[in-house]
This record gives C-alpha cells, sequence and structure tokens, in this order.
C-alpha cells in the first residue's frame, strides 16, 4: 500500500511536470462534415477507434464518438452527413498545457478524448486519451537515470523499513567558514538526499535554497557553523548555528538591500542584502536569533501539507 | 526556444560536452548577483552572467536552472565543469559581453521573468 | 549615437539623480564593480541591480554616460547623495536586467566589443 502511494505521488509529479504535447497521439484520424455516417461507420471501425475530430479546410469544427454513431443507427439515419449528427461545441486542450489540466477535464467531462489545439495557431495538433496519458507516464518514469532511481528507491524506502508511530531523520553539515570552494556542499548534499527520500521537487528547492543562504553566510562572515535538518512526516526544519561576530541589529539584516558584506564577497556575487529575504521568502516559518560577539541561530520550518495548494 | 538556437545566436562554444540540444527554454535571465536569482529564477531559464566561480553553478542547481552562458570569453577552472556536468547543468561560453547577449536573445523572442524585487520583498518583511 | 531623453523618454525611466542632456555610445551591464572597472567604456550605459554607494565612484572613474538601476531597486541614500554631488545620472526602472537590456538593443545600443 505505502509503495503505492510513493508511486502514486512521484505520477502526480509528473502531471504537473509534463505537457500534453509530450504525450499526444500526432497520427491522429480525421474526418470531414460532409461524410455519410455509413462511412464513418468504416473509417471507426478500420481504425478500431471511439471518436474522432471532424476537420473541414484546416478548421476543427466538431467532434464524433460511437455513442453518436449509435445513437444515428438506432434512429436509422445512416445516410445522412457527420454534420448532422457530431457535437458542434469541442472541449480542447491547448498543446503547452500540463498534463494535469488534461486529467482534470477528463474528470470534468468524462469524455474519454480530447481534440488539442495549438496555441500559436488555433490549429488541431492531436488527440489526447486517457491511454495516451497513461502511456506518457510510464515513458517518462523509464527515462528517469537509472541508478539515481535505484539509490532513490532505497532511501525511499527506510521509512516503511523502519517500525514506529513517528519517525524523524536527523541530518547534520559541517560548513568551514572563509572557504568559498566549498561553500555550497553542505546544501548541495541536502539536496541529493531530500531527492533520494522522494520529497516534491518544490519542497526540495524551497528548503535547499533558503539552506544554501544560510550556509552563503557561514563562509561570509564566521570561520564554522553547523546545519541540521530535522525532517518528520509534517516538515523539514533546519537549524543553522555559528559561533560567528553575530548581528548587530536583526530588523535592519532583514530589510531587502540592507549588507554589511566585505568587498570580497561582494565581488563573488553575493552580499548585495538579500540572503536573509530570501530566507524569509523560502520558508513558512523563520526564527532568527543573534548575540553579538556570541553567534547567531537560525531556524526555519518549510511544512510538507498541502504544498501545491500553497504554491499555486 | 531550443538550446541549440541559443548557442547559434550567441556564436557560444559548450564547455560541459553532451548537451541536450532540444532542450527547451522560454525566459532569459542575467545577474551577478546569486541571491537575486535564487529569489525570482524559474525552471527553464538560461541565467547569463559575468561571474565565473563554482557558487554559480550551486545557485543554478538549487534553483533548478539546467542552463548557464559565461560572457566574455571567460573560462571557468575545471572545477567549475566537473561540479556543472555532475549536477547536469549546460554550460556555454560566449566572446559576447552580458548586453550583447541579453539584447540578441531578447530580440530573438526570449522572454524575461518580470518582477519586482522589492515589491514581492516587502510583503514577507515582518 | 542615442540621446539620454529619448531613452529616458521611451523606456519610462525614473531619473533620480544627474541630467540627461548627454549622448550614449554603448551598453554594458554587470553587477560585479571590478568588472564594470576594467571593461565598461566612457559613455556607455550601465544596467546593474548594485544600490552600493561605490557604483557613483565607477561611474565617475569610467565616465559613463548613466546607471541604470533594475528590479525597481532603489539607491541607498549615500549612493543618492553621492550621485547628485557629483552630478552622476540614476536612473530606475521596475524591469529586470535582461528585459530593459533588451530594449535598449532594439532602440540601436549595442554592447561594444571588448577591447
Amino acid at each position: 500500500m505505502d509503495n503505492l502511494i510513493k508511486a502514486t505521488s512521484k505520477t502526480q509529479d509528473l502531471t504537473y511536470e509534463l505537457k500534453i504535447q509530450e504525450v499526444m497521439d500526432v497520427n491522429y484520424q480525421i474526418v470531414n462534415s460532409s461524410m455519410t455516417v455509413s462511412s464513418l461507420r468504416e473509417v471507426l471501425r478500420k481504425k478500431r477507434i471511439l471518436g474522432v475530430p471532424v476537420v473541414d479546410n484546416d478548421e476543427l469544427v466538431g467532434i464524433v464518438s460511437i455513442e453518436d454513431f449509435i445513437k444515428c443507427m438506432e434512429q436509422g439515419k445512416l445516410g445522412e452527413t457527420v454534420e448532422t449528427m457530431m457535437t458542434k461545441d469541442v472541449k480542447t486542450l491547448f498543446a503547452d498545457e500540463p498534463l494535469i489540466h488534461a486529467v482534470m477535464k477528463f474528470e470534468e467531462y468524462g469524455f474519454s478524448r480530447f481534440p488539442v489545439i495549438s496555441r500559436d495557431t488555433n490549429k488541431l495538433v492531436g488527440i489526447v486519451t486517457k491511454i495516451d496519458i497513461i502511456k506518457g507516464i510510464l515513458k517518462k518514469l523509464e527515462t528517469v537515470d537509472q541508478h539515481e532511481e535505484e539509490r532513490r528507491y532505497r532511501a525511499s524506502h527506510i521509512f516503511q523499513d523502519i517500525i514506529a508511530d513517528e519517525i524523524s531523520i536527523q541530518l547534520k553539515y559541517y560548513v568551514e567558514g572563509r572557504n568559498f570552494d566549498k561553500a555550497g556542499e553542505a546544501s548541495t548534499g541536502l539536496k541529493k538526499t531530500l531527492n533520494r527520500l522522494g520529497f516534491p521537487p518544490e519542497i526540495v528547492r524551497r528548503v535547499t535554497i533558503s539552506t544554501y543562504e544560510a550556509e552563503i553566510n557561514i563562509v561570509s562572515y564566521t570561520e564554522k557553523g553547523e546545519i541540521t535538518a530535522y525532517i518528520d512526516s509534517n516538515q523539514v526544519k533546519m537549524l543553522i548555528t555559528d559561533k560567528g561576530p553575530g548581528i548587530a541589529d536583526i530588523n535592519k539584516a532583514m530589510e531587502p538591500g540592507y549588507s554589511t558584506a566585505p568587498g570580497w564577497v561582494r565581488e563573488l556575487g553575493f552580499g548585495a542584502g538579500m540572503g536573509l529575504p530570501n530566507i524569509k521568502k523560502f520558508t513558512d516559518k523563520m526564527t532568527l536569533k543573534s548575540t553579538v560577539g556570541k553567534g547567531t541561530r537560525l531556524e526555519t520550518v518549510i511544512n510538507l501539507n498541502n504544498y501545491r495548494n500553497e504554491n499555486k | 526556444m531550443k538550446l541549440k538556437e541559443i548557442k547559434e545566436i550567441l556564436n557560444a562554444e559548450v564547455l560541459t560536452g553532451e548537451y541536450d540540444t532540444e532542450m527547451e527554454i522560454e525566459i532569459g535571465c542575467s545577474s551577478d548577483l546569486m541571491s537575486d536569482i535564487l529569489a525570482f529564477a524559474k525552471p527553464g531559464v538560461i541565467l547569463v552572467t559575468s561571474l565565473t566561480n563554482i557558487q554559480v553553478i550551486n545557485t543554478a542547481n538549487m534553483a533548478d536552472i539546467k542552463a548557464v552562458c559565461f560572457v566574455m570569453g571567460k573560462i571557468p577552472g575545471a572545477n567549475i565543469i566537473n561540479l556543472a556536468k555532475k549536477d547536469g547543468i549546460v554550460v556555454f561560453q560566449t566572446k559576447l559581453t552580458t548586453f550583447e547577449c541579453c539584447g540578441l536573445l531578447y530580440k530573438n523572442g526570449l522572454k524575461s521573468c518580470s518582477y519586482s524585487t522589492f515589491d514581492e520583498f516587502r510583503t514577507y518583511i515582518i | 549615437m542615442n540621446s539620454l531623453k529619448n531613452i529616458v523618454q521611451d523606456l519610462s525611466l525614473k531619473v533620480v539623480s544627474g541630467d540627461i542632456e548627454r549622448e550614449v555610445s554603448g551598453g554594458y551591464s554587470s553587477d560585479l564593480l571590478s568588472d564594470v572597472i576594467a571593461n565598461a567604456q566612457k559613455d556607455d550605459i550601465w544596467i546593474t541591480l548594485q544600490t552600493h554607494v561605490n557604483i557613483v565612484a565607477v561611474a565617475n572613474l569610467k565616465e559613463l554616460a548613466g546607471i541604470i538601476l533594475v528590479n525597481g531597486r532603489q539607491p541607498e541614500d549615500a549612493t543618492l547623495n553621492k550621485a547628485k554631488l557629483e552630478n552622476i545620472l540614476i536612473m530606475l526602472t521596475e524591469l529586470p536586467t535582461f528585459e530593459i537590456v533588451g530594449k535598449l538593443y532594439e532602440m540601436g545600443i549595442h554592447g561594444k566589443k571588448r577591447k
């Protein structure tokens, strides 16, 4: 059951990442509106399809399904044209929309296929069915780096192999001050680990960007520091501490653009007074305590629940 | 715009070996301040920068940026290229200036991520 | 040559110091002061995120035509005071670097080849 949930959440991510044009069928069949219903039957039968878009002079004018055809048959209207029976108010999707839009439309209308339109030309460019979506997702799942996938699999199953009412993981990183070549190693390691543990990309991004800014601060202003991540099923809490010079005026330090960075830090692309505001921006909760001459303690929290809604 | 088209427009050289020539890049972004990039870059951007230290690659990695272009013929050190390869980031290098790169890419249809740093930040201040 | 007057008008820049009766011969975009000192050329218009007081000294030293601060950034007080004192043109825009450079490029302002 847990396996299924993990797989489903990965699939859910892909429905946001993949675009309709990546999965749609581009070798689709079309008919025109002057075709007779009995010829339509031949097309549906030969191609083994359950519905087909109606296109006149390059313009999408309707769609017909096997249900429409059966209705015609019942009423003995096999000699009439497709135009009389087709659905003219066609629901379509744009090729560049994320897959999730298609999934939502399938649920909303209960149709089995949607014509796909190019946003630029307004012309039909493909057809998408539920099968196309499943195929597209499976193909994408296969192309993810095998080796990394194996590690991810192992890491994300740690939770299942441990028996406890609550599980939390603690990760600790030591940061060397003043060494700009090594700055970022802790955050990079954390990013890799969170990916392997199977966290959603948006969560990984927020945790690692905020941690990276904090790591750069340790390297820029202090001799050394520590970064600890506490991860449980509800949140990622980061604790970042150093025994550096401390921050004299925290309110001032939180102002975008305010900086006490030395020139060498500025020349390296940091120290423009945006680090702390960035940490605030990417986290749900930020607590900064500092004593001049003693050091600084930063605690951040990123909630794991409903992350998708919060980031809409 | 495809990554290979960007390479043509900037007359750039690829420093990281084989790359996904069909990668879609929609947005251009240029800055030499890493926090600015972290704050606003979205996946699917190319970053144009004159900074060539290892933090550019770390920043790109954190912000899910897949393509970086170093300007003015600056050749980054081997450690930077190796890290980029490891993180799967494509690194270009061009003789053009940042100004020329942005101008040419904008002219050829690349969009910019519009934002106002300070307004957005203000809402986050306690 | 493009006049600063046209640029300010066409791109809706906000002028906070200095005067705009001057011509621009090219553009330079960078947030690293040492890079600007090394590579920007006389009469360039400089596009940057930096708001630190040192930008005024750099513009003065390199005889730049003016500075555009991007992303809605405001100059620090010290920067503004010094710019007024030394008559250095500072202009503000809400647009990011990429876009403002793109628009300047469309007006015919190009980056010069590095010597």
